[in-house]
């Protein structure tokens, strides 16, 4: 790698912080409007990627960081839980036979009470005993979690992980990871989705949506990071054996198809994708670096390709990440990739700086931001991820981050130094609580 | 051509409800249309009053031809086709489309199933799926619905499915979709058990594809999953691997894949760490030097007692 390229790639701090502030204040352009239930993602990205980058104090004032604080409690529906956006709610209108039509749901939960997070809410006004007595519900007697919860009780949307990774979180929110009752709501069956996790475990160690489905970084990332709050993940060679189901099954597999992800197929250009050949030679196949050797396997096709000798054309500098085998680099997979390595302690096993170039120099965007693949303009998904990764891998202007849960580390220490928190999970001990009780007591007699 | 409610006869009895976008500084906010902003609020007055009638069924469609993530309005659809008795063939008919048009949409998926069990039959099915798959042959939502079907009809023993799952791998050897429902048929139908005779022939079909291509990771990765499934030591695999890979012949190498699975096995053979070092540093160094690390990695490994990596 030439030290000279490595200069020019920078992070366009500046630009990235135009480029979130003007999603903040200004409204989104038109074709987002295909995401319009998706509002409160879009509304987590938003404020925890300006706090990523430290400017989030300097980008709003108080009144509008209560302004917004009042638009995530707008959308939490009265039995409790978050709609993702305005869109569903009949204001006055609402009643017992329409309510079904706008219910509380895992993502809108999921990420409004993030969004709370990171704007330093104590989140004093969620209704956190019952949206913990509906994730009860919002479990399948197989284990999985789904999206929202039917009049008749039915549970409705995906049996993926993504929703398992949702209410895991939800749980780990307002409840740590206290297993068992909690204050009297009974908790989620933790065996059953550990064990609903390890049967969508596939032959080639990555997780796919269901039994036998093809495995796919998303739900890899998803499952493992659920796994993680439930405090589940595999005990290192040190920790004392104890029976407790884990997950995922089978580690070294499981970090063979995670550095299998990386790709020297940057953009469909790369003709991964190739049909009909029968040969792989040193053009049909980026993966295959420098080498191939057409000897044995020769076809007439693969000999015009190669010209009966292997070319060196690669180019080692940058490394992007795929979500599946054989398929082309994409800047949210940096993150679906990495984020389970680090929770499974082995970041260490991919090589972070090609890496970095790779988002730095093709999917960065100069309008700031990132597309999802070289040359693409920019959207809030590719641009919060692909920042996320940049801040994971200790870019210096960044805030340190909890990538499973998209904050920082400020955001999730605030969350964990709320006192109604540190009370449930047992974070004060007798002594500092009465100090704090006492000291509520004196601030109300002053 | 915009389609809007306000001077349509057919709704002037419905008020729209407009949305409430909870105070001065909502997140997030959008530059919704006027055609969207107008056909939601007509939703959210129809949704109220629980209103099933062939009108909404057309405003259903409107909606999720803008916003086709818009949760709640495929149930609210699903209602209304059961409450006015529409037929689901002609559900099915509207389905096909619009599936084209949103292709990664989850909601679409999940209002299949509902019309397709309720219907209770797989024709045309695979018509569909072909036509998806032509735009693209690796969308997820389609396997995992190939999927769904097969399991649904009990389509695993069909010779069907594996003669069409056999031709998706010759077509793009690299699919890794068709690779892994090749693997769901063949030992997902068998509650992953795999006799060896079986194995044997799956084993037989695999290496001719690596034959094909030998730098290609899906048939690879699904060889060594059958070998699991038929409770077979990878080292049944040495003599194939070293077709393609010689640690001794270190510039003879045809596929990192077999240097990789050349490295397990000798890891596990009495007295062959050395070539499992040399197969690691081979790929680390030369075949596969962007996962460097990783090869490192499994090369420390070695030295460990009892760890198979």
């Amino acid at each position: 790698m030439a030290p000279a390229s490595f200069e020019t790639s920078r992070l366009n701090h500046a630009r990235h912080v135009k480029y979130w502030r003007r999603n903040l204040k200004t409204l989104l352009p038109q074709y987002y409007t295909s995401n319009d239930s998706n509002r409160m993602l879009l509304a987590l990205f938003t404020v925890s990627a300006l706090d990523i980058l430290g400017d989030l104090d300097a980008a709003l004032s108080a009144e509008e960081r209560q302004d917004h604080i009042d638009w995530v409690y707008s959308c939490q529906v009265p039995e409790g839980g978050f709609r993702p956006w305005p869109g569903s709610d009949f204001g006055k209108l609402r009643n017992q036979e329409n309510k079904k039509w706008d219910p509380a749901h895992i993502p809108g939960t999921f990420f409004a009470l993030l969004t709370l997070v990171v704007l330093r809410d104590d989140l004093q006004k969620v209704k956190r005993r019952e949206i913990l007595e509906w994730l009860v519900k919002m479990q399948r007697p197989e284990g999985s979690f789904g999206e929202t919860l039917g009049s008749d009780g039915f549970v409705h949307g995906g049996h993926d992980s993504r929703f398992g990774y949702m209410a895991t979180a939800i749980r780990w929110i307002l409840r740590g990871n206290l297993e068992g009752s909690c204050e009297g709501v009974p908790d989620i069956d933790v065996d059953q989705f550990v064990t609903c996790v390890r049967a969508a475990e596939c032959y080639d160690g990555g997780i796919s949506e269901a039994p036998f489905s093809e495995a796919h970084g998303g739900f890899t990332c998803c499952a493992i990071a659920a796994l993680a709050f439930l405090d589940r993940l595999p005990l290192s060679p040190s920790q004392k054996p104890d029976r407790v189901i884990r997950g995922v099954s089978d580690v070294p597999k499981t970090l063979h198809w995670l550095v299998s992800r990386q790709t020297l197929t940057l953009d469909e250009d790369d003709g991964l994708d190739t049909y009909n050949d029968e040969t792989d030679s040193s053009e049909t196949c980026h993966d295959a670096h420098t080498f191939v050797k057409m000897g044995a396997y020769q076809s007439v096709q693969g000999n015009s390709n190669s010209k009966g000798r292997p070319h060196i054309h690669y180019e080692l500098e940058w490394v992007g990440m795929n979500g599946r085998c054989n398929k082309v680099a994409d800047t949210c997979y940096a993150y679906w990739s990495c984020v389970p390595l680090q929770l499974l302690g082995r970041l260490d096993i991919v090589d972070r700086q090609p890496i970095r170039k790779w988002l730095l120099d093709k999917t960065q965007h100069m309008v700031g931001g990132f597309g999802k693949v070289t040359g693409d303009p920019p959207d809030l998904y590719h641009s919060f991820l692909g920042l996320l990764v940049i801040a994971m891998f200790g870019e210096p202007g960044l805030e340190g981050v909890d990538p499973a849960l998209c904050i920082t580390n400020k955001a999730k220490k605030h969350l964990e130094s709320l006192s109604w928190r540190r009370r449930l999970t047992g974070m004060d001990d007798a002594q500092d609580e009465g100090i704090t009780l006492a000291a509520e007591r004196m601030h109300i007699q002053a | 051509m915009p389609k809007f409610y306000h001077d349509d006869e057919a709704w002037a009895d419905i008020a729209p409800l407009p949305q409430d976008d909870g105070g001065l500084h909502p997140l997030a906010a959008i530059s919704y249309s006027d055609e969207y902003s107008e056909a939601m609020g007509y939703l959210r007055a129809v949704m109220a009053k629980n209103e099933y009638s062939d009108r909404v069924l057309g405003l259903t469609e409107h909606i999720i031809s803008m916003n086709p993530a818009h949760y709640t309005v495929w149930l609210y659809r699903a209602n209304t086709i059961s409450e006015i008795g529409r037929p689901l063939q002609d559900e099915i008919a509207w389905l096909n489309p619009t599936a084209l048009k949103h292709m990664k949409n989850y909601q679409i998926w999940h209002h299949r199933h509902t019309i397709i069990d309720a219907l209770g039959s797989a024709d045309g099915e695979a018509e569909f799926i072909s036509s998806m798959l032509e735009k693209d042959s690796k969308n997820y939502h389609v396997w995992s619905y190939r999927q769904w079907l097969v399991k649904r009809f009990d389509l695993f023993d069909k010779p069907e499915e594996l003669e069409w799952t056999h031709s998706m791998i010759e077509s793009d050897v690299r699919n890794n979709s068709a690779w892994n429902h090749r693997y769901y048929i063949v030992v997902g139908g068998r509650e992953g058990k795999l006799s060896v005779e079986l194995a044997k022939q799956e084993i037989g079909y695999t290496q001719a594809a690596i034959r094909k291509a030998p730098q290609n990771q899906s048939p690879w990765n699904y060889i060594l999953g059958i070998l699991r499934a038929a409770e077979l030591p990878k080292s049944t695999l040495k003599d194939f691997t070293c077709e393609f890979a010689d640690v001794q012949r270190p510039e003879e190498v045809y596929s990192s894949h077999a240097l990789d699975i050349l490295a397990d096995i000798y890891a596990e053979e009495e007295n062959s760490k050395e070539n499992a070092a040399k197969a690691l540093e081979l790929l680390a160094t030369k075949y596969d030097p962007i996962r460097a690390n990783y090869w490192n990695y499994r090369k420390g490994l070695l030295d460990q007692p009892n760890i198979a990596a």
